[in-house]
């Protein structure tokens, strides 16, 4: 079974340039969507990895409007779809409609609002069809299955399944529990998009046969910064690109 | 307003929290409601009030204050003598009978000024609970005799570092953890904020405080024409306020932290129309944030009033005008300290003499024959190293000298 790969990052962390290059290693080293996240100051889903990736981001000046023009000159780079990950605020702020109408004029294809869940979600589910935007949920394996339902009339093709408890960043074992979520939410039709501590080749292998695509964040952020403490900006894309290379192999 | 849950206050409220957190919020909500029903629960709150917090407060006369201001009479409700120094308890007690119904074993919290933090230790303490509290490092640095509280009452209290390492980044830390452990353990919010049912259900504990103080008006037979409270994430105030809501008197004063001037980061004033509306932690209310929704940073003299957001509830009753919101500055709150203290024997907590500093200015406002009641949310004692600081400087600092010099062999 062919492994697909969603890969994580953070727009403006370290810059806007490098940002660019984690893109470009991204699209050559084989990854099949790119999630792309707009920093927000208080993210309550981000483990330790991401929130200072974000915080420094922040520091060094990322905007909203940098995110957009970011995204369309990733999007025009290839045909491998960009979903904007962000929090409620920074798309309420702006207006949910016009949000929207952005993401769709830099060429996303969906996005991705963990703390706007379907029912609670200002009207981003409707807004987001009628632009033809996919508006991916994310869910987690303590779902009960009227709400997985619920959840799934209101999406559309795409479900995000985190396969733990918690928050990004921490080893995420795979095993029965995890697997019969999965099975579960791919049983309603839905394509899985599944992440939350995926860090090897060995998961994503073993996550294959049970999803559409594996999704890596924290993996490459720590990646990203071990050549930042070292000195090493240049080197980002070339390890960014042999670690996709890698992940994609088992 | 319906009695017990509302979860949305006009516009204000929701639970806006990724999935991971909704089965337990939703667990939450039918054991709050069901419990708030229950004679059996309430018993034992109101027995744990009386004989562990202390309660009923005084509502205190403050005749020198009064003469001194020449207006209407001031009185002073003494949340301050509430066991461990504040009215947090109020709240903290009340769900830690709740956690205890829904069997859990671990609590965590979130805390400012750390007297949230305090008395939710003291509480798990009591109850048996472990007990993890959440502080911001700049916190931890200021108010360091909470800190040896909570860990006095066997609490283990994790430093922040993320954001601006105040109390909305130890609610950030707060949810993360319970993302994790909500299966046996229980986030005890310690303000009127966050999603439902919290700003229902903090409200509802803390509402103690009004219902006293309308009994204590009656029993005194006093005109009340204003009601003063600070407000941080507004549990002090809210319970305060609560039973005067419906009615179009007295006048209800809620007041915001001005600190050192109105530029951007200098103080937390959500309700002064500079505040927008947003999505914060869980809940739509009004946030300090810039055009692009990013929370920015706030400063105080009290860590428990530096905080961005405030709770939906009053950022309703601010919209609808039943509550008037006012701010009194860093320098206005220490001269009110003093005023209390040379006045009345009494040390108001950094935060509550916010709402003290606005009484001084009403005073003249009313007329003699009315009251003005003031809830001193806390007691000042947590604030000995920043009044000194202010107030004493030189002679604070050669004694802290001396006691290393002389004790730290
Ligand atoms: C004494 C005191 N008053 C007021 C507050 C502010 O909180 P709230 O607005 O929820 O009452 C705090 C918070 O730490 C406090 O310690």
């Amino acid at each position: 079974m062919q492994s697909k790969l969603m890969t994580h990052m953070i727009a403006g962390y370290p810059d806007r340039e490098t940002s660019l290059a984690v893109a470009r290693a991204f699209i050559e080293g084989g990854s099949s969507f790119l999630e792309i996240q707009f920093p927000f100051s208080d993210g309550t889903a981000d483990g330790p990895f991401i929130q200072e990736a974000c915080d420094k981001a922040l520091k060094a000046g990322f905007s909203v409007n940098m995110g957009f023009k970011l995204v369309s000159e990733i999007a025009a780079l290839s045909d491998v779809p960009v979903f904007i990950m962000t929090y409620a605020n920074i798309i309420f702020a702006a207006g949910v409609k016009d949000f929207l109408s952005r993401c769709k004029e830099s060429g996303a294809s969906g996005i991705i609002i963990p703390d706007l869940p379907p029912d609670s979600d200002e009207k981003l589910y409707a807004e987001g069809k009628a632009l033809g935007l996919h508006v991916v949920p994310v869910i987690a394996p303590s779902i009960t299955d009227t709400r997985l339902k619920e959840v799934f009339n209101q999406c559309g093709e795409y479900i995000y399944a985190s396969l733990r408890k918690g928050i990004t960043g921490q080893y995420t074992e795979i095993g029965e529990e995890n697997l019969e979520f999965l099975k579960k939410a791919a049983g309603l039709g839905a394509k899985v998009l599944a992440g939350f501590g995926i860090s090897t080749a060995e998961q994503v292998a073993t996550l294959a046969p049970h999803v559409h695509a594996s999704i890596i964040g924290t993996a490459f952020i720590k990646e990203i910064k071990k050549c930042i403490d070292n000195g090493k900006k240049d080197d980002i894309y070339i390890i960014l690109y042999n670690k996709i290379k890698a992940l994609l192999k088992a | 307003m319906k009695p017990y849950y509302n979860n949305f206050f006009g516009e204000f409220g929701g639970r806006y929290v990724a999935e991971v957190l909704r089965p337990s919020l939703d667990e939450l909500e039918k054991a709050y409601v069901d419990a708030i029903n229950d004679k059996s629960f309430l018993e034992e709150y109101r027995s744990l009030c009386s004989d562990f917090i202390g309660r009923p407060t005084p509502l205190l006369y403050a005749e020198n204050s009064t003469k001194a201001l020449g207006g209407a009479r001031i009185y002073i409700k003494m949340e301050g003598l509430a066991n461990t120094g504040a009215h947090k308890i109020n709240n903290a007690i009340g769900q830690g009978l709740l956690a205890k119904r829904m069997g859990k074993t671990r609590i965590i919290a979130e805390t400012g000024a750390g007297q949230h933090g305090v008395a939710t230790a003291s509480v798990c303490a009591k109850l048996g609970f472990k007990c993890r509290v959440y502080m911001g490092e700049v916190d931890i640095k200021r108010q360091h005799p909470n800190v040896f509280w909570m860990e006095l009452f066997g609490a283990e209290v994790a430093p922040v570092k993320s954001g601006t390492a105040t109390l909305k980044d130890a609610v950030n830390e707060a949810l993360r953890d319970w993302a994790w452990s909500f299966q046996d353990t229980h986030y005890l919010l310690g303000s009127a904020l966050g999603p439902s049912p919290y700003p229902d259900m903090v409200r509802e504990f803390q509402s103690v405080i009004g219902k006293e103080t309308q009994e204590q008006v009656k029993e005194l037979g006093l005109d009340v024409a204003a009601m003063v409270a600070c407000v941080g994430g507004g549990s002090n105030s809210i319970g305060f306020f609560y039973p005067f809501l419906g009615k179009d008197k007295p006048d209800l004063f809620g007041v915001e932290a001005g600190g050192l001037s109105s530029q951007a980061g200098d103080h937390a004033t959500r309700m002064d129309g500079i505040g927008k509306p947003g999505i914060v932690q869980g809940y739509k209310s009004i946030f300090l944030s810039d055009d692009d929704g990013q929370v920015i940073p706030t400063h105080s003299v009290s860590a428990g009033l530096d905080y961005a957001g405030i709770g939906p509830q009053l950022a309703h009753l601010g919209k609808t005008g039943r509550i008037r919101f006012e701010k009194a500055m860093d320098s206005e709150v220490l001269e009110a300290v003093r005023f209390f203290a040379e006045n009345e024997g009494i040390i108001f907590a950094l935060e509550s003499a916010h709402a003290g500093a606005q009484a001084i200015k009403l005073a003249k406002k009313y007329s003699r024959d009315k009251a003005i009641i003031v809830n001193m949310s806390g007691r000042g004692d947590k604030d000995l190293f920043i009044l000194a600081r202010e107030l004493d400087k030189d002679n604070w600092f050669s004694f802290l000298k001396k006691e290393i010099n002389e004790n730290a062999k």
